[in-house]
């Protein structure tokens, strides 16, 4: 009979192990898509989920990210070989830095630290309508106010109608709705596109 | 009964970045840290607004605090969140599809906070076929 893996003690481990972290490929991936199909229904639907935690970042020491929640709740977290991290692209922790807003879901230890399965840094997914399109750049409005979104060449990708992203985003049209999930530049009203959902009407 | 088409997420509660300027939801509940949802059909109002029939979704009535359970197709992961909010805005993107491989979902009909998202997905996707059940 084969166990399932115990998320949690394996995380717990590749903490306390310090610098002899436990390889995620030991049991197989974890990356973000199999991490989550780990995870279960025990946290209660329509509760704050504690093993989830979000709010921009204030210190980093090592491997930990102290971060203040956009509800002042303070969390510390964890970030280990095991973590994946997102921030515009795959990334890793040297790209992190303090002011950065954060997404992170994990497994929270005995101490209340949540151990990062993933990060995601700075990401926005926002609802918009394009004002304009300049060169490499489309001014939007979300909610009613500016949002100056940046193509990044090699990255931005656009997906019309529900195609396949690519990079051409010469179909894009002043007036339409988008969603634009990309990363956000800290303090300002600036963000960096990653991929651009357009619609067909 | 189940319906089929795609989930993506969005923010609510407090909140950095582009997020800051959005509130507590239509239910006046919603936070981006807990395992919730936003649903086209919460009242007529809301109804009004994401217009989900515009597309051809039947999507059924039903209020803040209801259960739904939602299953990425591509990976068969599933989330229980409640109702607390109104949204997608699915008239926006009739027709649209997305895919993994041979599964694909058609037309939005339910956005997920990003707790919910990311247990059945990594943020980044941005949008999966997804069923959704009671």
């Amino acid at each position: 009979m084969t166990h399932p893996i115990d998320r949690r003690r394996l995380l717990t481990a590749a903490v306390l192990g310090g610098a002899g972290v436990v390889g995620a490929t030991a049991f197989g991936s974890l990356a973000p898509e199999a991490a989550f199909a780990a995870d279960d229904l025990t946290a209660q639907a329509g509760l704050a989920d504690p093993n989830f935690a979000e709010g921009r970042i204030t210190g980093i020491t090592g491997g930990v990210l102290a971060v203040t929640g956009s509800d002042n709740v303070l969390h510390r977290i964890r970030v280990t070989d095991a973590t994946s991290i997102w921030k515009l692209r795959p990334t890793t922790l040297d790209r992190v830095a303090v002011g950065d807003g954060l997404y992170a879901r994990g497994a929270r230890l005995g101490d209340g630290t949540l151990a990062a399965d993933a990060v995601w840094v700075n990401i926005v997914n926002l609802h918009a309508h394009i004002r304009a399109i300049g060169r490499n750049v489309l001014s939007l409005d979300h909610r009613g106010q500016p949002i100056v979104a940046h193509v990044v060449p090699g990255v931005t990708a656009a997906s019309y109608n529900g195609t396949p992203a690519v990079a051409d985003l010469s179909l894009l049209r002043v007036g339409r709705h988008v969603q634009v999930l990309g990363a956000w530049h800290p303090d300002s009203n600036e963000i960096d596109i990653a991929t651009v959902y357009a619609a067909a009407n | 009964m189940a319906a089929y088409g795609e989930v993506s997420w969005f923010c609510c509660g407090s909140a950095w970045g582009p997020c800051g300027s959005t509130g507590h939801g239509a239910c006046g509940t919603c936070n981006s840290g807990s395992r919730q949802h936003a649903w086209p059909n919460a009242s007529d109002a809301c109804f009004s607004i994401t217009r989900p029939d515009r597309c051809g979704e039947s999507i059924t009535r039903r209020t803040c605090g209801f259960l739904h359970y939602t299953t990425n197709r591509c990976n068969g992961v599933r989330v229980a969140t409640r109702i607390a909010d109104c949204g997608p805005q699915t008239d926006l993107f009739c027709g649209e599809r997305v895919c993994c491989g041979s599964v694909c979902g058609t037309n939005r009909i339910i956005d997920l906070t990003p707790s919910a998202y990311s247990v059945i997905a990594s943020l980044s996707t941005g949008l999966r076929p997804a069923m959704v059940t009671v």
